[in-house]
């Protein structure tokens, strides 16, 4: 049984190193889709998050406020983050709007979480620094127009007057943001609560949130059936149109590897055509000599195999490195490496080399001996 | 029934009224002969006359149109593919005048393939089979490193090596030159001698001089 053992391996080994120019037409053919394939299956699994990250850098996408009056409680804002599918919420902050006299003039203010504010308008031009804690209170941020208008530079002091109270606060960061927050003084929400005496409210709440095949317009309406006294939406501009893209993206991707599975099996199928006629006289030899159908096709399935299997190594190697590349390319971040993207490229592989392989094969069992050796 | 394990017993091959047509033409038509067990036969016949087509039937690789043929005691012609093929295996050694050798291995590993349809593969005698047809020094050389006689020679190496009681050969000169002619005829005479049957397809009158008998063919007929 070693001795046959041997045998076999020999012709598999000797059948290989001899056919090596289709031999790496197919390797090549193989190992080029499953790269391929893996780069698009990868980035594909990878892109949902990676895509929805992309796009939430446009910030907030999520507005939550009172649908009567002109507050809420600040309670609102953990119970909507409590009723929100586990890993939705990326970040989060209430928003509490009011006006303060200050040693100068009258400011409009806005008491914010500040930890949450890179995640909410990550497009502020911020000259300075952010503010990384909530709950600071002697620190505050400043829009630009109404730096300019108060004379204020960074690390200058502003007072807010109040009942012969005063709050001075030192200005850290001043913000560019293009639109009405220049004209806003951000301090931390406690502090706005107490100074604007409405303690436990907010305004309104923004967040941002994970986006992938529209989870956030389920939510919202989920939400709006619950709860009365909300008003909620998603800010449209981004969420709807990151699903439609997301999924036409995704689907071209799909297509692209179909097609490209389809081709390397086309290719893989003429050149095992191509084998099995070249060795049309060696097969008829064999069964001449009495080997059975089936020790032959087993003998180039194996063959077969072999070439895919290190077409597939090779292939997903290069593939997770192209993943990478797209990854890069496209979204300035490295595709993860799932585990279980490799078996579905293992098995895609494989079944487009096998899928290629059975006409050839059936050609084999109707190789006739007596006619094909008899040829002068 | 009797009379036909009679004759079966003493007949290493038993063709009656044997038959093969392709389409309309009648490649064998209405043949019949015995070989006895032990024989050294010439099948001749001018080209065209049915002789591949005869070796054909007798060697399993082709079915008869109609007819018997009894090869050590067991009617083929009823043989299915697969019945076919392990009689082959088993009972039959085949030389061709094309030599026929898997080129990529070498004369030893093409010598172990025939084995390997066999049973199991054992090196030692296949080794032991190039060596009594004068190949010795040649064992691990490819076939297209061989001359044709040497090629040859593999050929009846590998045909011998599984000890089949029927060995057939093809024109198994046809391709060779005079030197080479007379050694494979040597080896053949040599098996011969040993008690082996063989059915050898010839043109030359002197390769048939060789055989202890002749049988002629002519348009697929038997012309005594
Ligand atoms: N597969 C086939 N289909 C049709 N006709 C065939 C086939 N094989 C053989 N024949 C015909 O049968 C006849 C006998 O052919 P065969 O090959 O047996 O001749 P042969 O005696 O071996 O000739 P040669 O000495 O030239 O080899 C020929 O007329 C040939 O044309
Ligand atoms: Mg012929």
């Amino acid at each position: 049984m070693a001795a046959s053992r041997q045998i076999t391996r020999r012709l598999l080994w000797r059948a290989l190193s001899v056919r090596n120019q289709r031999v790496w037409v197919v390797f090549f053919a193989l190992m080029v889709s499953t790269a391929i394939v893996n780069a698009l299956v990868s980035v594909y699994f990878d892109i949902d998050i990676k895509m929805s990250r992309e796009l939430r850098t446009f910030g907030a996408n999520f507005y939550l406020g009172p649908a009567h009056g002109h507050t809420l409680p600040e309670a609102d804002f953990d119970r909507l983050v409590s009723a929100a599918p586990p890993g939705l919420v990326a970040a989060g902050s209430p928003y509490l709007y009011g006006t303060a006299r200050s040693e100068l003039e009258n400011v409009a203010l806005a008491g914010v979480r500040f930890s949450a504010l890179p995640a909410l308008v990550p497009y502020w031009q911020v000259e300075g620094a952010w503010i990384g804690v909530d709950f600071d209170d002697r620190n505050a941020m400043i829009g630009r127009t109404l730096a300019s208008r108060l004379n204020l530079a960074v690390g200058d002091t502003l007072s807010l007057v109040k009942d012969g109270q005063k709050k001075a606060l030192r200005i850290k960061g001043i913000v560019d943001a293009g639109d009405a927050s220049d004209s806003l003084l951000f301090i931390s929400l406690e502090l706005a609560q107490d100074w604007l005496e409405k303690p436990g409210l907010m305004s309104h709440a923004l967040f941002s949130m994970m986006n992938s095949a529209g989870n956030v317009e389920q939510f919202a309406a989920a939400l709006r059936t619950g709860h009365a006294d909300w008003a909620v939406r998603p800010i449209r501009k981004v969420s709807a149109n990151e699903g439609n893209v997301l999924v036409k993206i995704q689907g071209l991707m799909g297509l692209v590897s179909i097609v490209i599975l389809l081709l390397s099996t086309l290719c893989v199928n003429t050149s095992l055509t191509a084998i099995v006629s070249e060795r049309q006289r060696e097969f008829a030899l064999q069964k001449a000599l009495g080997a059975a159908n089936r020790t032959i096709v087993r003998q180039v399935l194996l063959e077969t195999l072999a070439i895919s299997l290190a077409a597939t190594v090779v292939g997903c190697l290069a593939g997770f490195v192209l993943a990478q590349v797209l990854g890069q390319t496209v979204f300035s971040a490295s595709i993860g490496l799932r585990a279980w993207v490799l078996p579905i490229t293992v098995a895609l592989s494989l079944s487009a080399a096998l899928g290629a392989a059975v006409l050839p094969l059936r050609r084999i069992m109707y190789i006739q001996p007596a006619r094909v050796l008899k040829g002068e | 029934m009797p009379e036909e394990s009679r004759v079966t017993a003493t007949s290493a091959i038993e063709a009656r009224h044997l038959s093969k047509h392709f389409g309309n033409v009648a490649a064998l038509d209405d043949v019949s002969f015995s070989v006895a067990k032990g024989e050294f036969v010439a099948l001749m016949g001018s080209s065209g006359s049915g002789k591949t087509t005869l070796m054909n039937l007798l060697t399993c690789l082709d079915t008869p149109t109609a007819g018997e043929l009894w090869l050590d005691g067991v009617n083929a012609a009823g043989f299915d593919e697969e019945a076919r093929r392990q009689f082959r295996a088993r009972h039959i050694g085949l030389v061709f005048q094309q030599f026929h050798l898997i080129p990529y291995l070498n004369a030893l590993e093409n010598v172990m393939l025939a084995q390997h349809y066999h049973s199991v593969t054992d090196e030692a005698s296949a080794r032991r089979a190039l060596e009594e047809v004068g190949l010795a020094h040649r064992v691990d050389h490819l076939p297209s490193e061989l001359s044709g006689g040497e090629q040859q020679r593999v050929c009846i190496a590998r045909a011998l090596i599984n000890e089949p009681p029927l060995l057939f050969a093809d024109e198994p000169t046809g391709n060779l030159d005079a030197e080479n002619e007379a050694r494979v005829l040597e080896i053949l005479q040599g098996l011969h001698s040993e008690g082996r049957t063989i059915v050898m397809v010839t043109h030359n009158p002197a390769l048939g001089a060789y055989a202890q008998r002749v049988v002629r063919l002519q348009h697929g007929r038997i012309m005594q």
